[in-house]
């Protein structure tokens, strides 16, 4: 069984009366343990599908299979049980909280895992967002407000509060897009590493270096699967 | 999510924007203080202007020539009357009368006081030994006059205490002569300070025997007649009796008009307490003007949030928790303001209070609490728009909000 599928999965934005298919006819299957980079140019529509996939956007047509069940006419309330308890969100821009620290935006995902029957006492909230931190390496940085961080340990960070409700899937779109080289590849060795731990990603790039280090290429272009390889 | 962890968060995002919280608090602040204060003088009012009437004597009954209609208006015009009031009607009530313990007509006029080279013009009350017990009248020195002065006629004179200064100074004025009109009157007390009591200045003013009032002022008819109930109880009893037999006098007829102390408190007390609730009215529009005020910040909120909106709903926020928690901030807001402007309105009321006793402005119970959760109410209900409105924002729009 996939953790995920897609069946002829379609997405359609309307500017001026004018039809735009953003992603047409997508179907694919990720693994349990898989690492897959999304690439294409501009506008292909990666962006798009990862939003899909992280149930934060819907698709126009086709259908979206989580763990064999249908994700189709599904109520908002579960959209936003199954984003906290199967997925991990990582963004270019970090998403961190500006006013909490490092550990509060990490435990974020935790203070919401009480409203889907798991309630996690507040100092158990605090060790497992204290395991996630020291996990990429921010043992040391735990009281910080993100403006006191630089750019890549604030993705650590946002790498933290991905994993820290033990998500079967981890999304990332261009995690590396705002760092310098160094931070970035840095970055992406960590994601290696939670992959070989057994993590499943999902990560949008355009840079042909980054995909290159994924297991697995998935090449779109003006929405339509152009290629699907393993490295 | 947790309730606990719902009011942290929204005690975090108040501290975390001290001067708006306050700046926006304040607007609230002053509108439930001043529905809170309002009422408080309103009802200051109410309380000094009864505590003065209460000080005539609770058990006053005040007997009019004249026919009013309503019961509890303040009686008819003076001289509406259509028969004389006179001694034999006071003398009728003493006798017959059994739940009044002191009766006494009252006569005014006014008269030119000489003394050697003094010479004032005064107010002067003819009035019966028993006045002194109705109005409770504070003699200072010597004794105020008796039955047997009254019923002989004789002149003698009970003296307001600015009187005695201006004509005697520091002499002891009982037992002396003064002139009252070209007649000779001997001063047999003086009043004790009284000062005012309900817009009468008793330290003005001089009391005579009814016999020798009517002869100064060369009349044959009362102003008025004063009772006083033998208690407070006897009031009604009091009421009825004097009207019965005062009728029997006039052949039936009830040309004249008894109102009580308490009918007069009541309708004061109605008039003063629909002081207050209108002053009141008044101050809650502007509790809404600070309602306004605490919608307007959380619609800036809402917007300047829309990101952390986008990802707490990303790690699995639904709705209604962004509502719960925006909804909270809102309540926060309002629960605060209620408190300090009800907390600093009441403080200020009690430190007038303190300041003078005389005019009882405490901030009662029953405008303290209502104004505390009508705060929160209108706090309440200003902040769900923008609530909601949060609550409904697309999560990907969100995430992408700049």
């Amino acid at each position: 069984m996939p953790l995920i599928a897609t069946r002829e999965l379609g997405k359609v934005f309307r500017r001026g009366g004018e039809e735009i298919w953003a992603l047409r006819d997508v179907t694919l299957a990720i693994e349990q343990g898989e690492f897959l980079a999304i690439t294409g140019s501009s506008g292909s529509g990666k962006s798009t599908l990862l939003y899909i996939l992280g149930l934060l956007d819907s698709p126009s047509s086709g259908e979206y299979f989580l763990e064999d069940k249908t994700t189709s006419n599904i109520a908002d309330d579960e959209r936003a049980m199954q984003r906290n308890k199967m997925m991990g969100f990582v963004f270019q821009s970090f998403h961190l909280l500006a006013r909490a620290s490092a550990l509060r935006n990490v435990m974020m995902p935790l203070v919401y895992a009480a409203n889907y029957g798991e309630s996690i006492a507040a100092t158990e909230q605090r060790e497992r967002a204290e395991a996630a931190l020291t996990r990429v390496g921010l043992a040391d940085r735990m009281q910080h407000v993100p403006s006191e961080l630089s750019g890549g340990q604030r993705q650590r960070v946002a790498i933290a509060r991905a994993l820290v409700n033990r998500p079967r899937i981890v999304f990332a779109d261009e995690p590396t897009g705002n760092l310098d080289s160094k931070n970035g590849r840095e970055i992406l060795a960590l994601f290696q590493e939670l992959n070989s731990d057994g993590v499943t990603i999902a990560m949008v790039t355009h840079d042909p270096v980054i995909a290159e280090l994924a297991k697995r290429r998935l090449v779109l272009r003006d929405g339509v699967i152009e290629s699907d390889n393993a490295n | 999510m947790q309730i606990r962890e719902t009011l942290r968060l929204s005690a975090e995002a108040l501290l975390a924007q001290k001067l708006r919280t306050s700046l926006t608090a304040l607007g609230m602040v002053i509108g439930v203080a001043s529905v809170v204060l309002l009422v408080s003088l309103g009802q200051g009012a109410k309380n000094y202007v009864l505590q003065e009437f209460e000080g005539l004597g609770s058990n006053l009954i005040i007997i009019q020539p004249g026919k009013s209609d309503r019961k509890t208006s303040f009686g008819p015009p003076l001289g509406a009357a259509q028969r004389k009031m006179t001694i034999e009607d006071v003398l009728a009530l003493e006798k017959r009368a059994l739940n009044i313990d002191a009766v006494s007509g009252i006569i005014l006029g006014t008269v030119t006081v000489r003394r050697d080279e003094s010479i004032v013009n005064i107010s002067v009350f003819g009035t019966n030994d028993q006045f002194q017990r109705i109005l409770n009248i504070i003699i200072g020195t010597g004794s105020f006059f008796t039955r047997e002065e009254d019923d002989y006629g004789r002149r003698v004179v009970v003296l307001g205490k600015n009187i005695v200064e201006k004509l005697f100074g520091d002499e002891s004025a009982v037992g002396q002569a003064i002139n009252l009109n070209g007649s000779e009157y001997r001063v047999v007390g003086t009043l004790g300070s009284m000062g005012d009591k309900v817009g009468l200045n008793f330290d003005d003013i001089a009391f005579i025997p009814t016999h020798a009032a009517l002869k100064l002022f060369n009349d044959d008819k009362l102003l008025g007649i004063r009772a006083r109930a033998s208690s407070r109880v006897s009031v009604d009893d009091a009421v009825a009796e004097i009207t019965d037999i005062l009728k029997e006098r006039r052949d039936g007829e009830e040309d004249f008009t008894v109102i009580t102390q308490l009918s007069l408190m009541d309708s004061l007390g109605t008039i003063l307490n629909m002081l207050s609730y209108m002053l009141g009215g008044i101050a809650t529009i502007s509790m809404l003007v600070g309602g306004i005020g605490i919608m307007n910040i959380m619609w800036v909120t809402v917007v300047e949030r829309t990101q952390e909106i986008g990802i707490r709903r990303a790690v699995g926020a639904r709705r209604r928790d962004i509502l719960q928690q925006l909804l909270s901030e809102a309540l926060g807001l309002s629960v605060l303001s209620g408190a300090v402007g009800v907390g600093g309105a009441t403080l200020i009321t009690y430190g007038v209070y303190i300041a003078y006793p005389t005019f009882d402005m405490r901030a009662p119970v029953w405008i303290v609490v209502p104004a505390f959760f009508l705060a929160v109410v209108v706090g309440a209900v200003f902040g769900v728009v923008p609530a909601w409105k949060a609550s409904r924002i697309e999560t990907l729009e969100a995430l992408r909000f700049e």
